[in-house]
């Protein structure tokens, strides 16, 4: 009962009309491809004869032709998007799809396309060939001589003898919709591991996501303790200056001065934050390594830092993973300089080894008072979670004059 | 009598502003500063300040090991009152457990801190009760044991004493509700104290909690 129930529901179905509109689409994308085969195979036959001729031209224009069709990224792409639309698959992540051009992705985009077309050229055919046999089929029991179904080659004796042909002939479109309904369930139970990303891909992804969201959780509580401290220090003193106002004028003036550049601070790490977490979201740029350390190092300069640079190894040695963090080291250490030590001259070093490679940064240590070290290092606390990461050691503090930054990461993991 | 407050804090531009509020009181007085955890205990003990107001996260010695250090090595140490710029700061309820006192929001009004140091050193009743409640509902051991102050043996009015303490009620407050006299009370808070080998209200509270004997949830 329920069985019947679950077979009357599928004509009913919009899932199974629009699974159809999908079989019938690549049934159409059929004869372009044959016809093609019937102007070449002719053109091949004074050379080849007949038989050879159609298998070179069917073997080129009906196989060759649509694997290559099936392989153009853009094919791809509206593959997957009728195939969500009308099929009404999850072909995943479409982040995981920027692989889109790789040859292994490119041979199932193929193989889909020609799956596509076959069964769709099937349904499509049986599409067009059963309402006229059906027609005919229905005239048979009034008929006196024999007759044709619609276009195809049997015939059937006319006559009351032959009215058994009639039911059948009524049932046979539901049996063909069911057809339909169940090919476009196999095409959809097929699409996710011909159209989805590989699980290389969608690792790559994943992997890609990952460190996007850790790097925008990092600068989240970077820009917390940052702007945290600078509010605490406007409120701090305005409270302050509020309360001595009227007793210690000149205190209350400073006070004003020092919100002023504590707000103004608080503001810039804003702005630099939210600049990088917006930069960050709809970026394909790739992600900066050491081979970028010049530019870097210029636009340090023309920020107005004094800023020596001096580079030992070979940059092209560091495998992938450390130059990106490296990278990024190297660039936080010059904010940070930039930010306590704007006035001072800053030292970079970075010497690549065998095994290790080691940067050092340094300044020397200001005298004055309203220029220790603000805030305590907080911008190293990003240098320590990068290093940590990848095992190496970092070192921070004043030592001898200067104030010094000195990071060691391995090379290669170390089992 | 003017109480004496030494400052901790790495940022001198906090230190200022706290120290024109608190200097604005007939009856309060900075006598000293520190920029580092480092040089509070010798500080305190030239200095005999009695409350601390201690920044918890500083470069070097933070404010937990500072406190730490400070009662470890102090027969009569001042209160610690530690200062955050975060109410979920994580350091803030380590600190309470190092033995600070209480805790005080950077971005606490002036008159709220002035009062949090006159409280502090009154230590007649808890500061911010529900906001230790729900640090300490944050850190809540996984499997606190209801039986876990039994060691402690308080008496059922000494029980009783400590829940009201943990709600905020001062000494007087608590004799109005259990209707006893406020000396009465003092000798209970005393007695509980004693068994519990706190220093202060908030210990025995943050205690009470971490043993499962109030549930902060």
């Amino acid at each position: 009962m329920s069985r019947a129930r679950a077979l009357l529901a599928i004509p009913t179905s919009s899932s199974t009309w629009q699974r159809y509109a999908y079989l019938v689409i690549g049934a159409a994308l059929v004869p372009p491809f044959g016809t093609l085969a019937g102007f070449v195979a002719p053109a091949l036959e004074g050379g080849l004869g007949e038989t050879a001729a159609w298998t070179l031209a069917i073997t080129l224009c009906g196989i060759a032709l649509p694997v290559a069709t099936g392989m153009l990224p853009a094919v791809r792409e509206l593959e997957i998007g009728a195939a969500r639309r009308l099929l009404g698959v999850e072909t995943g992540d479409p982040q995981a799809l920027d692989a889109t051009a790789s040859w292994p992705t490119r041979w199932r985009s193929a193989a889909w396309f020609v799956a596509h077309l076959v069964v769709g050229g099937v349904i499509g055919t049986l599409t067009v060939v059963l309402p006229p046999a059906v027609v005919s089929a229905c005239s048979v029991p009034f008929a006196t001589g024999d007759v044709q179904l619609g276009q195809l080659d049997p015939t059937v004796p006319g006559g009351p003898g032959s009215a058994w042909i009639v039911p059948l002939a009524l049932v046979s479109p539901l049996a063909l919709v069911c057809l339909a309904a169940a090919a476009g369930g196999g095409l959809a139970r097929l699409a996710p591991r011909l159209l989805g990303p590989t699980p290389a891909e969608r690792l790559a992804a994943l992997q890609r996501h990952a460190m996007r969201l850790a790097e925008r959780n990092r600068l989240a509580r970077e820009l917390h303790d940052s702007v945290g401290h600078a509010l605490s220090i406007v409120t701090v003193q305005a409270g302050a200056a509020g309360r001595v106002l009227d007793n210690d004028p000149a205190f209350a003036r400073q006070a004003l001065a020092d919100i002023e550049t504590s707000a103004r601070n608080g503001l810039r790490d804003l702005d630099h934050v939210l600049g990088l977490l917006r930069d960050d979201a709809p970026s394909r740029a790739p992600v900066p390594t050491l081979a970028d350390l010049p530019g870097l190092v210029d636009s340090t300069r023309s920020a107005g830092v004094d800023l020596s640079a001096e580079l030992t190894g070979r940059i092209d040695e560091v495998p992938q993973a450390v130059s990106r963090e490296a990278y990024r080291i190297v660039q936080e250490s010059l904010t940070n300089a930039a930010r306590h030590a704007s006035h001072l001259p800053v030292s970079l070093s970075l010497e690549i080894g065998a095994d290790h490679l080691e940067l050092e940064l340094s300044n020397p240590l200001d005298a004055s008072p309203s220029h220790r070290q603000e805030g305590g290092g907080r911008g190293l606390n990003g240098i320590r979670e990068r290093v940590a990461s990848l095992r190496g050691q970092v070192s921070a503090g004043p030592e001898a004059d200067r104030w010094r930054v000195a990071v060691r990461l391995p090379l290669h993991p170390t089992p | 009598m003017t109480l004496g407050v030494l400052l901790v804090d790495d940022e001198p531009l906090i230190r200022s502003g706290l120290r024109a509020i608190i200097q604005a009181e007939a009856d309060l007085t900075v006598v000293g500063e520190a920029e580092d955890g480092a040089a509070v205990t010798p500080l305190v003990r030239r200095l005999r300040p009695d409350v601390v107001l201690m920044d918890v996260r500083m470069p070097g010695v933070d404010g937990i090991e500072a406190t730490r250090r400070l009662l470890a090595h102090s027969d009569d140490p001042p209160r610690v009152l530690v200062l955050t710029t975060f109410e979920n700061d994580d350091y803030v309820f380590d600190a309470l457990r190092a033995g600070a006192s209480g805790f005080l929001l950077k971005r606490a009004r002036p008159d709220e801190v002035v009062r949090a140091i006159r409280l502090l050193a009154a230590g007649d009743s808890l500061l911010f009760p529900a906001a230790i409640r729900e640090l300490a509902a944050h850190h809540a051991p996984a499997a606190p044991s209801p039986g876990g102050l039994d060691a402690a043996r308080l008496t059922d009015r000494e029980a009783e004493v400590l829940r009201l303490i943990a709600q905020g009620l001062s000494n007087a407050e608590i004799a109005g509700q259990l209707v006893v006299s406020a000396e009465t009370v003092k000798t209970h808070v005393a007695h509980l104290l004693t068994k519990l080998e706190a220093r202060d209200r908030t210990q025995a509270v943050i205690r009470a909690y971490q043993s499962g004997f109030i549930s902060p949830g």
